[in-house]
């Protein structure tokens, strides 16, 4: 038996063999046709020894909160991945779709090679050398004006996100737009423009959840997809037996019982639309307990009998949660998810977060804090993406004919955005659609060319930790195996295509290679006091990096804001919050969520996240509706009955699950399934509710409001077949909820 | 033959003349009081074992169609892709598989508790059916050891349960029931078939002395030389009477052990002290009710009525409908000390039963187990008549399957924890194998039908012999003498 | 031998207060010990494989309603049920960790084993596992891969214990507290898991166990699980 390297030696390995795995992918831009054949062991790469692993850190992809990760890779495959411990964000921990990442980089569904679509959406994609794929790009974008070129980017990389700004930038475009739906329902943008408004700082919040004794969550999943749930899921379990407090306390506001809100102490399920209200209210009575005189303006015209009856929370509950929140030092309110998907998102938001200003919480152990800086100037991030107002500005162009090469990489938006935003039948009046999807998705159906992407276990990169972070962190993404097919990562085919357009374009972007603009991205950082890694030159820097997994601040180190006098003197309007379709014709409201396993629709592909089933419904491999019992009791449905659920916008049909922890006047969908195309595992399974969402916007930050659609439902009368699979008994789990407690 | 002499035919003596006068049906009546020429009767089984015509073969050729499609086809299917084929899944891990090998079991004591029992205590109305039962105790033996071979994941390693020698030093857990099963099924089978051997070596003697050509090979063969001396009847009925004891605890023991399989688990309802006289007492009803079953087609089919008569019917009937009370007893009392308890799971599964999906089952299953047989068999009319007896017998194994069913596979489908919950039916596969099984076991019992004789001529005569009738007065007596 | 791999006793708690059902887990298991996926039909008939499942629990009616997950992976029982009823020895209780094993070669399917676990944790491979081309490359060559027709389920990780004892055998010192971590334990974002040596009196797991929430699932039963569970807290913050 060989000797057992300690886990640290092995990320030194790591580095190493990073750098042999660096020399290889360089190569790899020459035409290299897919190959399936053994290489002989006399070949064989150094560290590919029979049986022993290497382990690779390197960064999640599989959503933008970026969490460190390594992954274990024995004789040149890669057979797991897991949180790497030393970074701060995740310290060793995963969640379920980072440990499934392994599926997207051997999915049997991937593109082998750049392919050409004679007529789009005929998915008859032939494959064709990089080199006349990419003469063939380069001469779309020489022949088009510069202005009607568009880059639509959605979960990239940081580094990616430069280049691509760099080239857009140099050619003279308009730069990328980055829109991805599971930062739409996080509620990013709307995040970012509250601490604007109220702290002046556009950042991402950071809540310290793991050293707070009550948590006030309003609409925030943050255990399940919200900014960085493997980050707040530690501090969950930190603030549940904690050491340095008391068992925390967690009540949740939101129309729905998410898994958040069972793992919470108590659940408040307000009328959709009221959580800033409440908010409001519970901020008026502690301001008044606690006699605070900086917020007084804020609560003038709050009326908490007047929030009662519009919350359906009552005045007493009111007054009681907000004695509870009161009596604690370390009181914590969060904003998040459905909350800022209504147009009053913005007011509501910062009517949620001027609670943590009455908390006197900012900048505290248990408080709220500001997302860190971005530590150099070398460094770019799109943590912060754009708003649907910019993606509808983007559908306008293409509509009136003003784009001629749409290029689209990271983002699925003929799933992702509502049907109704009419972003697909834009997309046939742009004359070349170019995809970099490594999966055949519904955009790149749609694309006349697809040169598809490595996945992120196989390529190079950065990414700035923004949301979660309590320190600057840049993870380092390396690619833990050679790349599968003859796939070329997106960076590279920029840096190709600005070498082949030429002036402007190839002063943009002046590096050789992916790497070459890493370490000129990187390497500044190595000035900078307080890292984790200490290097005698800037190549040992870049390894070091590497093969830790990326470079963070030794100490914890975030912003303290200050929040703005002006916003707390002035009164805060939270207005009443706009719904699509009539109430009458469309009597429930619709709550979509991203599903905690399939996120946006990203994992539908992957059938690990497929099987597993979904925490609060058991459901595995479909999407459903769930409803209220008395509701379904109403309308005659049960479990597994087929409806018809309409809006204004749209209809679906998906199976019912009869869900006791919802308000009986909503309806909730999860996101991420009913994809058309995207692979054997994807295909056909459910519906997408994207089709049902009106395409209203939140009218101060111009983010998607997509929980304010209204629909109805229509009972089938058919049965789901094959029936919704679940992995609980119905019969049996009525009732046994004794049995969970305390069994036997 | 010093045989034919023993029995030669008696003249009618004066007194049964008179007995005719008196009462007229006696003697058709009663197969022992009905003697004929041992010559005639030997004909008469022999003739009945080579009339072979065409509705023969098509028979023989639809069961072996339905054999080859149950156990080539649906099990072969099974085989090469897997038990997922079957309907079972988690958490019934077990289903039709064992419950038609707990029913075939209980088939198997037909013919032990016939044969060994009513021997040892002299019933009289034995003597033609032994023989018949005896065979179907081997053939539902063969059919039930195969079901745990259908039901095993690999079947390819089955032998892997037998202990044999091996360079790994590998045994087979002893502490596990099912060892225990499979060594009970084994030495039942062996004890069985030897059971049935030793009296038929006589009736083989007799078809190797009528038959010709290959025939007489066979049952030359099988008669090992049996010439019928005095001291050749003496060690045979010596041996038939050890085996008669000796089989009686092996047949108790393997129903009780096959119970074990479910008696000795964890398993919700299933683990309970009473299972081992409950299967046995199931075992027996379901067997001797299947006995009268065969027997009324044979008879029908191979005009065996001489032999087979409405007595045996009768007497069988009174049997079935003490084993009834017997089984309801022991129904009764594990299910009112299940129901009584009250424990949660066990309530499930009573309620299941009496009003959740099992309850179409459930009632079926007692009303052929209960209401049928006690509201009829007290009857004797009802017990001659060949058609009620047909009707009510199948409708006793049917409900008998149910019972099996029941307790295999739908006990499974609730435990101790309500979240792993779930429903079971069984799939195409397994239907087709089971249809596959009763068609086995049919076509071994038709083949054999045609090689054997069903009827050991020898008993009879032998029980004719020691009967007659005498007048005591006015009245008419059976008399019987004592010949051991 | 005196070696430092002897005389451990390998426990796992598992806290219901800090679980959040993020099946976080159960991915984690299924890429680590290469149980195979099933597929939506399969799934529907109760087939799938995961060899820890998180079973929910609903409670009240709306809107006091609560939701409960408890996470099940094989409770590795000290006087398992399953064992004496193999037929061919195919589980047992392995003397060196005294843990339940599966010895999948060994098992010839009859199931006995899966009836006779009262929490259910045993699977069954129906059918062959599905691996398509390229996803193959992603077994882990650590775990056999089962075949269809034997039982499997949770073994702890029995790998990683393994190679965490040869480490430290070659290293001449104890396992450390920590350093076995089943893939279950290692992924869970709130530490709902924690996994160790309860011989070692200084281990976490040792402390746990004797914690006043503790509790083992079906302690009626009398199968002397080795997991122990937390029960779910109230806030003992002041003032709530």
């Amino acid at each position: 038996m060989g000797k057992k390297i300690s886990r640290r030696k092995f990320l030194k390995v790591g580095a190493t063999a990073g750098a042999t795995a660096a020399l290889v992918a360089g190569c790899s831009s020459d035409l290299r046709p897919y190959r399936r054949s053994l290489e002989p062991p006399l070949r064989s790469p150094e560290e590919a020894l029979p049986g022993e692993a290497v382990w690779y850190a390197s960064t999640c992809g599989q959503c933008p909160s970026g969490c460190g990760i390594v992954v274990r890779v024995i004789e040149g495959r890669a057979r797991k991945i897991e949180g790497n411990p030393e970074h701060p964000l995740n310290r060793g921990r995963l969640c379920a779709r980072g440990q499934a990442g392994l599926q997207a980089l051997y999915n049997p569904d991937r593109f082998p090679s750049p392919v050409r679509q004679s007529s789009r959406g005929s998915r008859d994609f032939q494959a064709v050398y990089w080199d006349d794929a990419l003469d063939l790009l380069a001469g779309k974008l020489k022949e088009a004006d510069p202005q009607s070129v568009a880059f639509l980017g959605g979960v990239m990389s940081d580094n990616l996100f430069d280049l691509a700004s760099r080239f857009m930038k140099g050619t003279g475009a308009a730069p990328p737009v980055v829109f991805d739906l599971l930062s739409a329902l996080e509620g990013r943008t709307t995040l970012a423009a509250a601490s604007k408004a109220l702290f002046g700082v556009p950042a991402l919040p950071v809540f310290d959840v793991g050293q707070a004794e009550v948590v006030f969550s309003f609409g925030a999943n943050f255990l399940e997809t919200w900014l960085s749930p493997v980050y707040y899921g530690r501090s969950f379990g930190n603030m549940r037996r904690g050491r340095l407090r008391g068992r925390g306390y967690l009540v949740q506001f939101e129309p729905r019982m998410s898994m958040t809100a069972a793992s919470a102490d108590e659940w408040v399920p307000v009328k959709p639309g009221t959580e800033g209200l409440v908010a409001q209210a519970i901020g008026k009575i502690v301001a008044e307990r606690r006699k605070a005189a900086n917020v007084a303006g804020l609560y003038k015209d709050v009326v908490v009998g007047d929030v009662a009856d519009a919350s359906g929370v009552s005045a007493e509950q009111l007054g009681k949660l907000a004695r509870i929140f009161d009596t604690v030092d370390h009181a914590l309110a969060i904003p998040g998810g459905a909350l800022a998907g209504r147009n009053n998102g913005l007011e509501a938001t910062l009517a949620v977060q001027a609670l943590n200003v009455v908390a006197g919480n900012l900048g505290q152990p248990g408080g709220l804090s500001l997302s860190p800086d971005v530590p150099s100037e070398s460094l770019v991030t799109a943590s912060v993406p754009a708003s649907y107002a910019d993606v509808q500005a983007l559908i306008e162009r293409m509509k009136a004919g003003q784009v001629q090469v749409l290029m689209v990489h990271g983002a699925n938006p003929v799933f992702e955005l509502p049907k109704a935003s009419g972003f697909r039948e834009a997309l046939g009046q742009v004359p070349f659609v170019v995809s970099f999807a490594p999966f055949a998705d519904e955009t790149a159906v749609q694309a006349d060319l697809v040169l598809p992407d490595h996945t992120y276990l196989e390529s190079w990169g950065y990414r700035l930790v923004a949301a979660g972070g309590d320190r600057p962190v840049v993870s380092a993404q390396q690619p833990a195996v050679q790349p599968l097919y003859d796939t070329r990562s997106t960076a590279e085919v920029l840096l190709n295509l600005a070498q082949r357009l030429g002036g402007s374009a190839a002063k943009a972007l002046p590096w050789k290679s992916v790497r070459e603009h890493l370490q000129s991205a990187i390497g500044p950082l190595q000035a900078l006091p307080g890292g984790n890694l200490h290097a005698a030159s800037t190549d040992a820097f870049i390894e070091e990096w590497q093969s830790h997994g990326g470079w963070w601040t030794t100490q914890e180190k975030s912003g303290a804001p200050g929040a703005s006098k002006e916003v707390l003197s002035s009164t805060l309007v939270v207005p009443n919050a706009d719904f699509a379709g009539d109430a009458q014709k469309f009597p429930f409201h619709l709550l979509p969520y991203p599903s905690i396993l399939l996120s946006d629709g990203r994992g539908a592909n992957q059938p690990f996240l497929q099987e597993a089933p979904d925490p609060m419904t058991t459901v595995a491999w479909n999407n459903w509706v769930e409803i209220n019992p008395k509701t379904a009791a109403k309308l005659k449905v049960t479990t597994g009955d087929i409806v018809k659920v309409t809006s204004p916008q749209g209809e679906i049909e998906l199976s019912v699950y009869v869900y006791p922890g919802i308000r009986p006047d909503t309806v909730a969908i999860p996101v991420g399934q009913g994809h058309s195309d995207y692979g054997r595992f994807a295909q056909g399974r459910g519906s997408n509710v994207m089709d049902l969402l009106a395409p209203l916007t939140e009218k101060a930050g111009g983010a998607l409001a997509w929980a304010a659609t209204r629909v109805k439902i229509t009972p089938t009368g058919r049965k789901a077949t094959p029936m919704l699979a679940r992995t609980e008994s119905a019969e049996g789990v009525e009732r046994g909820f004794r049995d969970a407690e305390n069994p036997g | 033959m010093s045989k034919e002499s023993r029995s030669a035919p008696r003249p009618a003596e004066p007194d049964q003349a008179l007995a005719l006068e008196m009462r007229p049906g006696i003697l058709s009546d009663q197969l022992l009081l009905d003697p004929r020429p041992v010559g005639d009767m030997n004909r008469y089984i022999m003739e009945a074992m080579q009339r072979t015509g065409k509705g023969f073969w098509i028979l023989v050729a639809i069961l072996a169609s339905l054999v080859l499609i149950g156990y080539g086809g649906a099990w072969g299917y099974q085989v090469r892709w897997g038990m997922g084929v079957a309907g079972i899944r988690r958490p019934v891990f077990w289903g039709l598989y064992i419950a038609n090998f707990v029913f075939w079991i209980g088939i198997s004591h037909s013919g032990t508790f016939i044969s060994a029992v009513l021997r040892v205590f002299k019933a009289e109305f034995r003597r033609p059916i032994t023989r018949g039962s005896e065979m179907m105790t081997t053939f539902s033996l063969i059919v039930a050891g195969l079901f745990p071979l259908i039901h095993l994941g690999r079947t390819w390693r089955f032998y892997w349960m037998i202990p044999y020698f091996n360079q790994r030093q590998l045994w087979p857990n002893f502490h596990s029931p099912l060892m225990w099963d499979m060594m009970a099924i084994f030495t039942y089978l062996t004890g069985s078939t030897l059971y049935l051997y030793l009296p038929l070596i006589p009736d083989m003697a007799m078809a190797r002395n009528i038959t010709t050509g290959w025939r007489k090979r066979v049952y030359g063969t099988l008669a090992l030389g049996w010439r019928g001396s005095e001291s050749e009847w003496h060690h045979l009925k010596t041996a038939i009477k050890i085996f008669a004891f000796v089989i009686m605890p092996v047949m108790f023991s393997v129903h009780t052990i096959v119970s074990w399989d479910f008696g000795m688990t964890l398993v919700e309802g299933w683990h309970s002290t009473i299972f081992g006289p409950y299967f046995v007492t199931g075992a027996i009803f379901s067997g001797v009710s299947a006995v009268i079953t065969v027997l009324l087609i044979v008879r029908k089919t191979m005009k065996l009525d001489y032999f087979l008569r409405p007595e045996h019917f009768d007497a069988l009937g009174k049997l079935i409908l003490v084993f009834s009370f017997a089984w309801t007893y022991f129904w009764f009392a594990e299910f009112i000390t299940e129901w009584y308890g009250g424990e949660p799971v066990i309530s499930a599964l009573i309620h299941m039963q009496a009003r959740g999906p099992v309850a179409v089952l459930w009632y079926t299953m007692l009303f052929f187990n209960i209401v049928v047989p006690w509201s009829t068999l007290w009857n004797r009319r009802i017990r001659r008549s060949t058609t009620a007896m047909l009707l009510i017998t199948i409708g006793i194994n049917i409900g008998m399957y149910l019972e099996r069913y029941i307790i295999v596979a739908t006990f499974l489908t609730k435990g101790r924890m309500p979240f792993n919950w779930g429903i079971y039916n069984p799939s195409i596969v397994e239907l087709l194998i089971s249809i596959g099984a009763l068609s086995l076991f049919a076509l071994l019992y038709v083949v054999a039908s045609r090689l054997i004789p069903l009827v050991p001529v020898w008993e009879v005569q032998e029980g004719q012999l020691s009967h007659s009738l005498r007048p005591i007065g006015r009245a008419l007596v059976p008399s019987v003498v004592d010949l051991e | 031998m005196s070696s430092p791999t002897e005389n451990h006793h390998w426990t796992m708690i598992i806290d219901l207060d800090r679980c959040t059902g993020c099946q976080a887990c159960v991915v984690a298991c299924h890429v680590e010990n290469n149980v195979t996926y099933v597929g939506e039909e399969e799934v529907a008939m109760g087939r799938f494989m995961h060899w820890l499942l998180i079973q929910r629990y609903w409670g009240g009616e709306y809107p006091n309603m609560q939701a409960r997950f408890s996470p099940i992976p094989c409770q590795q029982c000290k006087e398992a049920p399953c064992e004496p009823v193999c037929p061919v020895y195919a589980t047992y209780h392995s003397e060196q960790e005294m843990l339940n094993i599966q010895v999948y070669n060994r098992c010839i399917g009859v199931r006995f084993c899966a009836n006779n676990c009262p929490y259910k944790v045993r699977v069954f491979n129906w059918f062959n596992p599905q691996n398509p081309e390229p996803l193959d490359q992603m077994l882990n060559p650590d775990v056999t891969v089962r075949s269809r027709g034997v039982i499997e389920k949770c073994t702890f990780c029995i790998h990683r214990i393994r190679r965490a004892e040869e480490d430290a055998r070659y290293e001449g010192r104890p396992v450390r507290d920590g350093e076995v971590q089943p893939a279950c334990v290692q992924a869970c974002p709130p530490e709902a898991f924690v996994f160790g040596d309860r011989n070692d009196p200084e281990s976490r797991v040792a402390k746990m166990a004797e914690s006043r929430r503790g509790f083992r699932l079906l302690d009626d039963v009398g199968t002397v699980p080795e997991v122990v569970y937390l029960k779910r807290g109230v806030t003992d913050v002041e003032g709530i």
